[in-house]
């Protein structure tokens, strides 16, 4: 009976897959296209699952062992099942292996089921609250009608009763595990992220054999010279193919949700709801079956979208409402706790970017902040000519005069902001101290056009681009040192698509450096507990956690580290223009922070980006005082030991001088 | 007691002469009460006996105080209501019998008054009027509807032209240019000036200036601040305008209409005119009207935009009593604006967050009521005038920039002023 | 006069701006403000149709600033599908330094629209603001300065709301056609955007260009900062005129007040706002 039905059943159930699958490739294909290695990423994505993907599972180590048990049961239950039962081939040690395997998937269920028993709010709960029995029945069933296969028990046990519902436990978990793979059911996140692994728009991102930890960040250039091509993402069908597939993938773990700001603050987004509204706009229909949280303060059911439809209706809703997408402060968090690697960031600047460019609906000061950086190149639109006017008394060299430097200083446009000026002080103070050759560009430096790129106006940011690299291509110059991840960020990983390529560091990596060839000499710490904020375009932007937290450790202290550090840093809400478009929430971002430094107990908070002190510094009544590492730097400085000032170690860093040549 | 001064040249005598027996009695009676101190000399001017003033300070040395704090107050009182009255005495009085020509000036009247930039006005039309002494011109003001005002001479006007009819009243365009049109007939002034205010002369002088010449029209100065003499310019003068919404300074002749901004010379304070009433012997051809004036609407102060506030009563932390500060905002015509944190805590709407990461005001006087003054707060306050900061803590950065701060509770100090206000409206209401 | 319920032809005219700090071209800000309310007018007068025109010199930087008006058409005009007539603008191509009223009144009075908006004053060259006069004095039709706000129109009469000084307003009814024009209290601009700025086309029409010859007589420099006036002190005595000229510069360096009472706290405060000429 059973070597009858079971290749019946199996091949009915890779049929229908099958037909599913090409019913899904239809819908992915609705998007753009876009350049994608097919072959060279198939190859890859065996290693990207399991290095890559992994890496991110195994922050959370149950959940970790019980995927790689269930996934990997299942993958080998399957295969196994279809040589078995399916060609026939019941060879007692591949049934063995399949009694294994299964018994591996099953002992993988019973974790998903015990998580599943008190879920945690971020999970996803409707048909996936079924996937534990689905998993239990699929491998049970396969499981015992292997068994006769193996000779443990006799072909013809038990009773035709037990037979059929064998096949009916069987008959589900096939087609949860097949059917629903490639029909939209959970199981879809193995189908779509095995693709999507393959055919990431970022390939960059994954790590590599030679030990490249991979990284991309930046944001990726729109074609302007081409008048035909779309401003930004205005239907789902206007994502490339790559990314629609990508948003299949997610399997509404929820793990970007617990790591949003705007989520935590109230502020309607949740990146999780966001992608899923992609996929319902993707295949057309309501969002009511959404199982998950909400947007904040917006209940589901209430929005629709189609394929070719707006996402972001001119008058009243469709599939997102514009605050959602304007709530994102782009911290990229969502992105780094992402397991199925899906670039949440990238979508919402895409829909962003059709706002701002063809809708010109950036809500609050976004017009206001987009007309300064066109009229004065900053966004608070103040005189271009001022922007050296805070350091008058400091003779600071003009790039303009000296024509190369050994490092060109950034500004920012925390050079017209009178709190950071404070920090650019203390950074040229130290610099000086090091004897560092520097200069800026003064007036001839433009804002980065981080905002305008972040509020989704890349013409703005590719005029600003354009111009700061023809003026940064007039000096000679080893590296850029700024005090603005921002900037630092946009430079480095975002310049160079527009042609311009340098060797970017934040003040603290070469504060460190600097600190490393013993040219800075510091004087012992003797203020209170300290706490360190990671700015996200430091961290998970670039990567760079250990740097500001040597030159804390060079000044003698001992840092208190927030729950929430390193690459799981809390935003502070000042990035991605949020402060500028102002979405209001229950809580503000800003005071969340503070409140995890105040739990640290520490009494004060270094931090290094500018816009973070702007933002942690308007809290009120709050318990730390904030300060920019350069500032701690300067007020720590002392002069180096006379015989260690005369020593060859002094001599700028990375370069020989013409002098020492002769 | 009369105002007329006689001289008794034997007194003065006695007065000047030291060494004479009764000098004490007469420079006491001459300075009138026991204060022996100033006197006004024969030519008119004070003259003073420093030996009768002043005390002896501590080290027996005598001090004399020029401030005038020592003075006995009824004699201080007494001497300075005496100088005002000589200030005001002062003005010649002048009487343009013949004039060689006009200048005619249409002033603004903003609440039937003279405002100080019509006086700035009619100081320049003295300028164009006064140039040659041997043959003045003489001002002519064109006022439209009632006026309150009675310092007309005061301000440099020779002759009045009262147009008070009905049709003049409001937004009357047409009616009035009809009306500048006929005195351009009757007296063909030389000079035509009005104040390039937004509701007062901007428009009418537009118009006028398109309608002179016979319909060819008068290219008007516009924005004129400064004039200086030119022979070689038709009119004898050139003028400094600004152009390019104030981004240009235009050098040119002075043609016969000119709009001039506020400041653009120095009231008249030394003469007194005569301000004749002058009346038009035509009557005025009535215009076709096709603008209807329907009376103003009633508008909400609070609605005003905060960046085009004049006057902007702010919140922030400090704040408690928040009805009393929007009674306060209603009962001074402020403009509410509130610091971030005030906006974050509910108290207020979002678009009325002043600062950097708020609006950037202008307002003329902004009272900053409980608020530290955080750096973004204090940047967006960069181009007021005049801050008043009200405030519990003497260090807050607030303070620092403020040009008056009071150092108290807000509520407190809040209702004085309110009480203040209502007192003296209440006043002036009844004197009205 | 025709059917009230078809809208009304209404002509904005714009000009090249120039930013008041960087001097760069621009979208002019009121003549945005005027675009922005005729493009609110599609709410009062359904069926409205708003046809932009400029008269002057074609660059590439003006042309850049004059589709900064054009991308204003994305906000409502597209949601409507109502078709408000902005994908294009008419640019009466002059020389430099041409008089742009002749070339204005030819165009207008060919083809006259219902009401014409523009800004007070431009913000480049002479910027005297009598653009709109001299328009309405040679086209005839009424002139309404200052307008914040477009009410109704009815039967060839437009109810308006002109702005007054501290946010007042008056209502007027005028007779189409007419023109307005309108400063700062209009409504602000709506954001331009990059898309349909960038789409939009311009009809160019080559018009006959009178040279502005007393324009090119007149000397030009950049704006001069104006002394501050001085508060002449006509003192009668010495005494007084040393007083006047020694006193500390009011709120030069500010005045703290500490521990005086509230009353005496508010009449400090008082007195400056009535020096100030704030409280009426």
């Amino acid at each position: 009976m059973l070597e009858i039905l079971l290749p019946i059943l199996i091949f009915a159930a890779l049929a229908l897959a099958a037909i599913g699958a090409w019913r899904r490739i239809r819908l992915w294909r609705q998007g753009r296209p876009a350049e994608v290695d097919l072959l060279r990423g198939l190859v890859a994505m065996p290693r990207r699952y399991l290095v890559d993907l992994h890496h991110v599972v195994a922050r959370d180590k149950a959940m970790s062992n019980t995927h790689v048990a269930t996934a990997g049961g299942f993958v080998a239950a399957a295969m196994l099942m279809i040589l078995v039962h399916g060609l026939g081939l019941a060879n007692p040690v591949l049934g063995g292996l399949l009694l294994a395997a299964s018994a591996l998937m099953f002992v993988g269920s019973l974790f998903v089921a015990r998580r599943r028993r008190n879920p945690p709010a971020r999970l996803s709960k409707g048909p996936w609250m079924r996937l534990p029995k689905s998993l239990m029945a699929f491998s049970l069933s396969v499981f015992l009608s292997t068994l006769p296969t193996v000779g443990v028990l006799p072909a013809d046990v038990g009773s035709w009763i037990l037979a059929l519902a064998l096949v009916a436990a069987l008959a589900w978990g096939l087609g949860e595990m097949f059917f629903g793979m490639t029909w939209g059911g959970p199981m879809k996140h193995a189908f779509a992220g095995a693709l999507h692994l393959a055919f990431h728009r970022r390939p960059e991102r994954f790590s590599d054999k030679q030990g490249g930890t991979g990284r991309s960040t930046g944001l990726k250039a729109l074609n302007l010279e081409d008048t035909s091509a779309p401003l930004g993402v205005e239907t789902p069908s206007d994502f490339t193919w790559n990314q629609l597939l990508g948003f299949d993938a997610c399997v509404q773990c929820g793990r970007c949700e617990a790591a949003c700001p705007a989520f935590a603050a109230g502020q309607p987004l949740n990146p999780k709801k966001l992608i899923q509204d992609m996929v319902v706009g993707m295949a057309g229909g309501s969002d009511a079956a959404y199982a998950g949280s909400p947007y904040p303060g917006k209940p589901v059911g209430e929005h629709a979208g189609e394929p070719h439809g707006p996402i972001v209706a001119r008058q009243g809703t469709a599939l997102v409402d514009a605050e959602t997408l304007w709530s994102c402060t782009t911290c990229r968090a969502c992105v780094e706790e992402c397991p199925m690697m899906i670039e949440h960031v990238d979508a919402i600047v895409d829909m962003r970017r059709f706002l701002t460019l063809e809708h010109g609906n950036t809500p609050n000061k976004g017009a206001e902040v987009l007309d300064n950086l066109i009229a004065t190149d900053n966004p608070g639109g103040f005189d271009p000519g001022s922007r050296l006017h805070w350091a008058a008394d400091l003779n600071l060299p003009l790039m303009a005069d000296v024509k190369q430097a050994d490092v060109l200083l950034w500004l920012g446009d925390g050079a017209f902001d009178m709190r950071n000026q404070r920090t650019l002080r203390a950074l040229v103070k130290v610099l000086r101290a090091a004897e560092v050759e520097f200069a800026v560009l003064g007036n001839e430096e433009r804002d980065s056009g981080d905002v305008a790129r972040r509020l989704g106006d890349e013409a703005t940011f590719q005029s600003l681009a354009g111009r700061n690299i023809a003026t940064l291509a007039k000096y000679r110059f080893q590296r850029i040192v700024t005090c603005d991840p921002h900037s630092f960020h946009v430079l480095g990983n975002e310049y160079g698509e527009l042609g311009g390529n340098y060797e970017v560091r934040h003040h603290t990596t070469f504060i460190a450096e600097l600190y490393d060839a013993d040219r800075l000499a510091f004087a012992p710490w003797k203020g209170g507990t300290v706490t360190y904020h990671d700015p996200c375009y430091l961290g998970r932007y670039n990567g760079e956690y250990e740097a500001p937290r040597r030159v804390l450790e060079a000044l003698g202290i001992q840092l208190n580290e927030m729950e929430r550090s390193g690459f799981r840093s809390r935003c502070c809400g000042g990035g991605g223009g949020a402060p500028i478009t102002d979405i209001p929430g229950e809580r503000r971002i800003p005071d969340m922070r503070m409140n995890d430094v105040k739990e640290t107990g520490a009494e004060l908070v270094a931090v290094g980006c500018p816009q973070c002190t702007a933002m942690l510094e308007g809290v009120v009544d709050a318990s730390a005082e904030v300060r920019d590492i350069a500032e701690l730097v300067a007020d720590a400085l002392v002069a180096r030991p006379i015989a260690d000032a005369a020593s060859p170690a002094r001599r700028p860093v990375g370069k020989t001088t013409a002098e020492e040549v002769f | 007691m009369s105002e007329i001064y006689r001289r008794d040249p034997r007194r003065e005598w006695i007065a000047r002469n030291r060494l004479h027996p009764e000098h004490t009695r007469v420079l006491a009676e001459l300075g009138g009460l026991g204060a022996t101190s100033e006197w006004l000399g024969p030519n008119g001017v004070i003259r003073k006996n420093p030996h009768a003033i002043g005390f002896i300070g501590p080290n027996g040395v005598k001090r004399i105080d020029r401030s005038g704090a020592q003075q006995v107050g009824q004699a201080a009182a007494s001497s300075i209501s005496a100088a005002r009255q000589a200030a005001q005495d002062n003005r010649r009085n002048v009487n343009i019998e013949a004039p060689a020509f006009l200048v005619a000036v249409v002033p603004e009247l903003s609440g039937g008054r003279l405002s100080s930039h019509d006086k700035d006005l009619l100081g320049l039309a003295r300028r164009l009027a006064d140039a040659d002494a041997e043959q003045p011109g003489a001002v002519v003001a064109i006022l439209f509807g009632k006026y309150k005002e009675d310092a007309l001479g005061e301000a440099g006007i020779d002759r009045v032209v009262h147009l008070d009819e009905e049709l003049y009243a409001g937004f009357a365009p047409e009616a009035r240019l009809a009306a500048l049109s006929a005195v351009e007939r009757e007296l063909a002034p030389r000079h035509w000036l009005l104040p390039d205010s937004p509701l007062g002369g901007a428009d009418l002088g537009r118009r006028l200036a398109l309608r002179l010449g016979g319909g060819q029209g008068e290219r008007p100065a516009t924005g004129l601040w400064q004039i200086e003499a030119d022979a070689e310019a038709p009119l004898g003068w050139r003028c400094t305008t600004r152009g390019a919404a104030g981004s240009l300074d235009i050098q040119r002749p002075l043609p016969r209409v000119a709009l001039a901004l506020a400041e653009c010379a120095e009231p008249v304070d030394e003469t007194r005119h005569a301000a004749e009433p002058l009346s038009l012997a035509e009557a005025i051809p009535s215009a076709l009207s096709r603008i209807e004036d329907l009376g103003q609407v009633a508008v909400d102060p609070a609605g005003v935009a905060l960046a085009e506030a004049e006057f902007i009563l702010s919140g922030g932390n400090g704040v408690k009593d928040w009805d009393g500060f929007h009674y306060a905002a209603k009962v001074l015509g402020a403009t509410e604006g509130a610091s971030r944190v005030a906006v974050d805590d509910g108290f207020i709407a979002r678009h009325r967050q002043v600062g950097a990461t708020g609006t950037w005001v202008t307002a003329r006087v902004y009272l900053a009521v409980g608020i530290s003054g955080a750096i973004q707060h204090l940047q967006g306050i960069q181009s007021c005038e005049k801050v008043v900061a009200i405030n519990l803590d003497p260090g807050c950065d607030m303070i620092k920039r403020a040009d008056l701060a009071v150092i108290g509770d807000s509520a407190e100090i809040l209702a004085a002023l309110v009480a203040k206000v209502e007192q003296q409206r209440g006043g002036q209401r009844d004197a009205a | 006069m025709r059917p009230e319920q078809q809208g009304i032809e209404v002509a904005v005219l714009v000009s090249v701006g120039r930013h008041p700090i960087t001097g760069r071209t621009r979208r002019a800000d009121q003549d945005a403000r005027g675009l922005e309310l005729a493009l609110g007018l599609e709410r009062q007068v359904p069926g409205s149709r708003v046809s932009l025109l400029h008269a002057g010199p074609r660059s590439e930087e003006s042309e850049a600033a004059l589709r900064g008006y054009l991308g204003m058409a994305a906000g409502a005009g597209m949601a409507a599908g109502a078709g408000m007539g902005l994908e294009t603008l008419t640019l009466l191509e002059q020389a430099e330094g041409s008089d742009a009223i002749p070339a204005l009144v030819e165009h207008l009075a060919a083809a006259p629209p219902q009401l014409v908006i523009t800004g007070a004053r431009a913000e480049r060259g002479e910027g005297s603001g009598l653009l709109p006069y001299a328009l309405a004095e040679r086209l005839g039709w009424p002139l309404v300065n200052g307008l914040a706000a477009v009410e109704k129109v009815e039967n060839g009469v437009a109810t308006l709301l002109q702005a007054l000084p501290r946010g007042q307003r008056r209502r007027l009814k005028v007779r189409l056609p007419a023109i307005v024009s309108v400063d700062a209290a209009a409504p602000a601009a709506r954001q331009s955007a990059f898309g349909p700025a960038r789409r939009a086309g311009l009809e160019v029409g080559r018009v006959a260009a009178e040279p502005d010859l007393a324009l090119a007589e007149w000397q030009l420099a950049p704006a001069r900062k104006r002394p501050k006036r001085l508060k002449i002190i006509k003192a009668a005595s010495a005494r007084d005129r040393f007083k006047a000229a020694a006193a500390k510069v009011e709120g030069g360096n500010g005045q703290v007040l500490e521990g005086v009472s509230a009353e005496q706290g508010a009449e400090a405060i008082f007195k400056l706002l009535k020096e100030e000429g704030i409280l009426r």
